[in-house]
């Protein structure tokens, strides 16, 4: 039994006995949080000490599964920062190998680990700055196909893919499945970031409800490492948001970010009631 | 009831605020908390630190006594 199942176990039971005390002694107060070990106080100390981060926003990370859909530019630093944070089961999907054309701003793959699977040498990295976490890696390329089953049961979805019709995808079956979403893209030095808590704010759809046709891809337009991992940077931040509630998220519109005037701006987006992706949900 | 007790004498900051306030978290609201630390940046952090939160401090010689918001 890994030691977050562990902690899950002994979790479920506290609040069996809770629920027990509160039949027969309605006055009972609720029962502790389960305890740190030291290691974990230590690793995660300089989050606990946040006046918003706390014993139970640990908790809440440490029990989520997350799914991070793309192991390149976005998907690094989103990846890194939630395993750092402590997220509990972290599945990482990407189905290319290694290039030495994405080592400038893909900082979870190293020269040596030209040629392996993005996904693999992501675990790998994971792994290592983080024994705690669970890593999955899933050799595969999202789409309306699969992206159902590759979601199901999951916390939170991050969508870190290059491609606006994986995009599209991901955000139907987010919908589908009310699973709370974190968008994103870059290019060049500018990107935008969006959460997304289906039936609840504005989806990726409601923003955007008609595909680009032609968009520039990464490969044509370029993307500066840092401009990456600004963007990243934030997706993590959300999604460590989204998982604890310690702080107001970027919904119901989006935040697009100009690196190359360092100028950030919010653009507020509706939920639109003829969305083919969100607008039955209530 | 006697008021739980916590040692962070062999700490320092910010884990001694880290256990403190670990421990607070723990805690019904009213239930006391008598800190041991030692002199200097822990005696002038921790309750500061308490205080920032809502916490009611009182301090003597280097116990701080902490009860819960």
């Amino acid at each position: 039994m890994s030691e977050n199942s562990r902690r899950g176990f002994f979790r479920e039971l506290a609040s069996v006995v809770a629920s027990a005390r509160a039949t027969a002694e309605p006055t009972a107060p609720p029962p502790p949080p389960p305890d740190f070990t030291d290691a974990e106080i230590e690793r995660y100390s300089r989050q606990l000490v946040l006046p918003e981060w706390g014993a139970a926003a640990q908790l809440a990370v440490s029990e989520a599964s997350v799914i991070v859909i793309g192991a390149g530019a976005l998907g690094a630093p989103v990846a890194l920062y939630l395993a750092g944070a402590g997220v509990g089961r972290i599945g990482i999907v990407d189905d290319d190998a290694v290039e030495l054309s994405n080592l400038h701003r893909q900082l979870l793959h190293f020269t040596p680990d030209i040629g392996a699977p993005k996904a693999e040498s992501a675990a790998a990295k994971l792994r290592y700055l983080n024994p705690d976490v669970v890593v999955e890696p899933y050799r595969m390329r999202v789409d309306g196909g699969n992206a159902a089953a590759l979601i199901e049961g999951q916390d939170l979805v991050v969508d870190c893919s290059d491609s606006f019709a994986t995009r599209y995808a991901i955000n139907a079956a987010c919908c589908a499945a009310r699973i709370p979403l974190v968008e994103a893209g870059v290019l060049g030095m500018a990107g935008l970031v969006m959460s997304i808590k289906p039936g609840r704010t504005a989806c990726y759809r409601c923003a955007f409800p008609v595909e680009p046709v032609d968009a520039p891809r990464c490969a044509d337009a370029g993307v500066l490492g840092p401009a990456a991992g600004v963007i990243g940077s934030l997706q993590a931040l959300e999604a460590l948001k989204l998982l604890t509630g310690v702080a107001p998220t970027i919904a119901d519109g989006f935040l697009q970010v100009d690196l190359a005037t360092a100028e950030f701006l919010r653009v507020r987006a509706s939920r639109r009631s003829d969305c083919s992706d969100c607008g039955a949900l209530r | 009831m006697p008021a739980r007790t916590l040692d962070i004498t062999a700490l320092t900051c910010p884990m001694t605020w880290v256990r403190t306030k670990l421990e607070l978290e723990r805690m019904a609201g009213g239930e006391a908390l008598e800190v041991r630390c030692s002199p200097g940046e822990a005696l002038e952090q921790v309750p500061r630190s308490a205080r920032e939160a809502g916490h009611a401090v009182t301090v003597e010689g280097t116990t701080i006594r902490i009860v819960r918001a």
